[in-house]
C-alpha cells in the first residue's frame, strides 16, 4: 500500500494543482491566523479591562442604600475562550456581558459594534471558515480523479492485471487523498496552539480541547474524503466526478445547513421580543413586587410571616421587614424569569435537535456543533454563561437585601452601606463545562460522525471489489 | 503454462468464448488469430480474471485463475494492444511502481538493465513517458515482464499500429521471451508475424476454436488459405 501512496502523492506533487491550492490556502490561514489573533488578543484586552474596571466602579461607588446598590447594578462578562480563535461559533451575535440589576433579568449585550454595519453580511475570514469549507474543496480537488484519471488514461487494466488486492488499491488511493489534508491541518492546528499557550491573558486553553478538535476535523475531512474517492470509483469521467463532488460539497456545506435553519425555525418559532417582554410583564403583575407593601401578594406574605415568628406587626420581628419582602419579591420575579427563559431555552433545544436531526443528509451539521461547543463558541454555552449570570445577580440581590434585613432598623431612614461591604460581594466567575461534559452532551453528533466515517467507507470497500 | 479447458463465456444468448481448450507450455507461443469479435481479447481477459468463466477452467501454472486470481497474476504479465503509463512518472518510476505491486523489489541499477535488455534506449529511462510512442511504452511492457520474471505473458495485439521496425524490434524480444521459457499467448490478426514468432496457432471463429496448428508444419501460403478459407466459411454462413 505504501507504493500505491508514494506514487500517487508523487503525481500530486509533479501536478501543478495541489501546489497551487495549498499555496492559496496558506496564505488565506495565514491571514485567517493574523487577524484573527489580532482580534483575540483585542477582545481579551478589552475583557480585562472592562471586568477589573466594572468591579472598582462596583466597589469605589459612593454609600448608598443597599437596594439603591442593587438597581444601580454591575456586569458580567463572558470570557474570550482560547479556542473562540478556531471558532468564533455565534459569539458574535450573542454578546458578550450582561447588565445585572434589580428586579430585571437583562439579555446579553455588547456585541461587536461593527456587527451592525452592512459588512458584517459579507462574514468574516476565520481559520474556521477555511477549515470547514476551502479544505474540503482541497479534498476534492485531490480525490475526484483518482480512479478516473486510471479509467481515463487505460492504467486501470495494466494496474488490474498485477498481483495488488483491489481492496488495498483502493485504500492506497483514499490515503493518498487523506495524507496531505491531514499534514496541512495538523500544520494549522499545532501553529495555532504554540500561538495560543503563548499569548497572555489566553482563558480556557488545553491542548486536550485542541487536539479533540483537530481530531473533529480530521473525521470531517476522512468522510469527505471517502466521498470523494468513492464518487471516482462510481463515475466514468473526471469532469462527472469533478461535479458531482463539488454538488455533495454544496449540499453539506450550504443547502443542507439552510434547509435546517428554515426547517427548525418553522417548527420551533421564537416569540417575538415585545411578546416575550409582555409575557413576563403580565406573570410578574400576579405576584410579589418587593417595592409594593400594600399589594395583595405583598399582604399575604406579610400574614405568613408574622404568623411564622409568632408575632402581631412587622417591628415585633427580628429582622427588618422590608428587606425581607424585597428579597421575596426578587426570588419571586426570578420564578418568573426562569419559567420564561427556560421556554425560550427550550425552544433553542428543540431548533437544534431538529437541526441535529437532519444530521443524516450532511456530516457539517453534527460537525459545526461539535466544533463550537469543543471551543466554548456555541449557543449552548452562551445559554450556561447567562444562567451562570442570573445566578450571580440573584446571589448579588440576595447580598444586597440581606444587609438591609439583617442590619437596617425597622422605620430607619438613611441606612446606607459602604466600599468595605460592596467589597465583600464575590466576584464573578463564569467556567465553561469540562472536555469530558461537551463530548457527552454530544453523543448524538458524535453517533452521527462515526456513521458518516464508516457507512461509506464500507461503500468504497465494496466497490473496489467491483471494478 | 497457460491450459484452459472448455473454457465459455456466454452474454444471455449470446456466446463469447465456447467450450476453448489449448494449452501453451513453457517455451512456447500461441497466436490466435481471428477477425473482431472472435473470442480472443475475453479469452484473455478470462485468464487475467478480468471476466469470470461461465463454465470450464482457466489455469495459469496449474492455478486456477478465478480461485488464485492474486497468485496467478503474480506470475504473469500482461501486455494489451495499447499499453498506457503513467505520464507525470519516468520510464524507471513505471517499471518500478508496477514490479512492487508484483511485491519485487528492484533498485535503479536493475530497473535500467531490465529497459535495457527490452530495448529502451538509455536516454529514455529517466524521461517522464508522457511522450513516449506505442513501440516505447510496449518495451516497458516487456521489461516488467523481464523484471517479474513472469512465466507466462498474455498480449492482445501487441504489434497492431507499430512501424514496421518496432514491431520487428517487439517480435525479437519475444523469440527472446520464449527462449526464456516463457509461456506467450498473443492475439493477433497478423497471421505474418504470427507464422513467423509462433510455435502453435490457434484461428478463432465466433468463440469455437476452429482449427489449432503447429507453426512448423504449415507456410505462410498454407496458413493464409486456410485462415481465409474460415473467414469466407464464416461470411457465407
Amino acid at each position: 500500500m505504501k507504493n500505491i501512496v508514494l506514487k500517487e502523492l508523487k503525481e500530486l506533487i509533479r501536478d501543478g494543482r495541489f501546489k497551487i491550492a495549498s499555496i492559496i490556502l496558506l496564505v488565506l490561514l495565514l491571514i485567517a491566523t493574523v487577524t484573527g489573533v489580532n482580534q483575540y488578543k483585542k477582545n481579551t484586552e478589552q475583557y480585562s479591562i472592562s471586568k477589573t474596571k466594572e468591579r472598582n466602579i462596583w466597589e469605589t461607588q459612593s454609600e448608598k442604600n443597599p437596594h439603591s446598590a442593587a438597581h444601580y447594578g454591575t456586569y458580567a462578562f463572558k470570557p474570550q475562550f482560547a479556542l473562540s480563535l478556531f471558532d468564533y461559533g455565534v459569539t458574535q451575535y450573542t454578546g458578550s456581558s450582561i447588565f445585572l440589576e434589580a428586579h430585571n433579568r437583562n439579555e446579553a449585550s455588547f456585541s461587536e459594534a461593527s456587527d451592525q454595519t452592512s459588512l458584517a453580511r459579507f462574514g468574516t475570514l476565520s481559520i474556521n471558515f477555511v477549515l470547514i469549507y476551502l479544505f474540503p474543496l482541497i479534498i476534492i480537488l485531490i480525490g475526484y480523479n483518482a480512479y478516473t484519471k486510471e479509467f481515463e488514461l487505460k492504467t486501470f487494466t495494466l494496474l488490474k492485471s498485477q498481483s495488488v488486492h483491489p481492496v488495498k488499491l483502493a485504500l492506497g488511493k483514499w490515503l493518498a487523498t487523506f495524507l496531505p489534508i491531514l499534514l496541512l491541518t495538523a500544520l494549522v492546528f499545532i501553529t495555532t496552539g504554540i500561538i495560543l499557550s503563548n499569548l497572555q491573558g489566553v482563558a480556557f486553553f488545553s491542548w486536550m480541547s485542541l487536539s479533540v478538535l483537530f481530531f473533529t476535523y480530521t473525521l470531517y475531512y476522512a468522510v469527505i474524503t471517502t466521498l470523494t474517492v468513492l464518487i471516482s470509483m462510481w463515475s466514468k469521467s473526471s469532469g462527472v466526478s469533478l461535479v458531482s463532488s463539488l454538488v455533495i460539497w454544496v449540499l453539506f456545506s450550504f443547502i443542507t445547513p439552510k434547509i435546517a435553519t428554515n426547517f427548525a425555525n418553522s417548527n420551533h418559532p421564537y416569540p417575538s421580543k415585545s411578546e416575550f417582554a409582555s409575557r413576563i410583564a403580565e406573570d410578574k403583575q400576579k405576584g410579589l413586587d418587593g417595592h409594593n407593601p400594600w399589594s395583595k401578594a405583598a399582604k399575604q406574605l406579610e400574614i405568613e410571616t408574622l404568623k411564622e415568628y409568632g408575632v402581631d406587626s412587622i417591628s415585633q420581628l427580628p429582622f427588618n421587614y422590608a428587606g425581607y419582602r424585597m428579597q421575596k419579591g426578587e426570588e419571586f420575579e426570578a420564578q418568573v424569569y426562569d419559567k420564561h427563559y427556560s421556554i425560550l431555552n427550550d425552544i433553542a433545544v428543540n431548533q437544534n435537535q431538529t437541526y441535529k436531526n437532519l444530521s443524516f443528509i450532511s456530516p457539517f451539521v453534527p460537525i459545526r456543533f461539535l466544533s463550537m461547543d469543543i471551543a466554548n463558541t456555541s449557543n449552548n454555552l452562551h445559554w450556561k454563561f447567562t444562567q451562570a449570570a442570573e445566578a450571580y445577580r440573584l446571589e448579588k440581590q440576595k447580598f444586597l437585601n440581606y444587609d438591609i434585613k439583617d442590619n437596617m432598623k425597622v422605620g430607619e431612614r438613611g441606612y446606607t452601606m459602604g466600599a468595605d461591604k460592596f467589597k465583600k460581594l464575590p466576584k464573578f466567575k463564569f467556567t465553561p463545562p469540562l472536555l469530558s461534559e461537551i463530548l457527552s452532551e454530544n453523543r448524538q453528533n458524535i453517533l452521527f460522525i462515526a456513521l458518516w466515517l464508516v457507512l461509506p467507507f464500507i461503500g468504497l470497500i465494496m466497490t473496489s471489489k467491483k471494478i | 503454462m497457460i491450459t484452459t479447458k472448455n473454457l465459455t463465456k456466454t452474454y444471455g444468448d449470446f456466446t463469447a468464448v465456447s467450450n476453448l481448450s489449448f494449452t501453451v507450455n513453457e517455451g512456447e507461443i500461441l497466436c490466435l488469430l481471428g477477425a473482431n469479435g472472435a473470442g480472443k481479447s475475453t479469452t484473455i481477459n478470462m485468464l487475467l480474471n478480468f471476466l469470470d468463466p461461465t463454465s470450464g477452467t482457466a489455469q495459469i501454472n496449474g492455478l486456477d485463475v478465478t480461485k488464485n486470481a492474486l497468485k496467478t497474476k503474480s506470475l504473469l504479465t500482461y501486455i494489451p494492444e495499447n499499453l498506457m503509463l503513467y505520464p507525470t512518472l519516468t520510464a524507471i518510476e513505471n517499471l518500478d511502481y508496477f514490479t512492487k505491486l508484483s511485491g519485487k523489489n528492484f533498485n535503479t541499477n536493475n530497473l535500467k538493465s531490465f529497459l535495457s535488455e527490452a530495448g529502451l534506449q538509455n536516454d529514455a529511462h529517466s524521461k517522464r513517458v508522457q511522450n513516449f510512442s506505442k513501440g516505447m511504452r510496449q518495451k516497458v511492457g516487456i521489461a516488467l515482464a523481464i523484471a517479474k520474471q513472469a512465466k507466462v505473458l498474455l498480449l492482445d495485439e501487441p504489434t497492431s499500429g507499430l512501424d514496421p521496425k518496432s514491431s520487428n524490434e517487439f517480435i525479437n524480444l519475444l523469440t527472446q521471451m520464449k527462449a526464456n521459457n516463457v509461456a506467450i499467448l498473443m492475439a493477433t490478426h497478423d497471421l505474418f508475424r504470427a507464422k513467423e514468432v509462433s510455435t502453435h496457432i490457434g484461428i478463432m471463429r465466433s468463440g469455437v476454436l476452429q482449427n489449432y496448428i503447429e507453426t512448423a508444419n504449415i507456410s505462410l501460403k498454407e496458413l493464409e488459405t486456410t485462415y481465409l478459407d474460415i473467414m469466407n466459411f464464416q461470411n457465407i454462413s
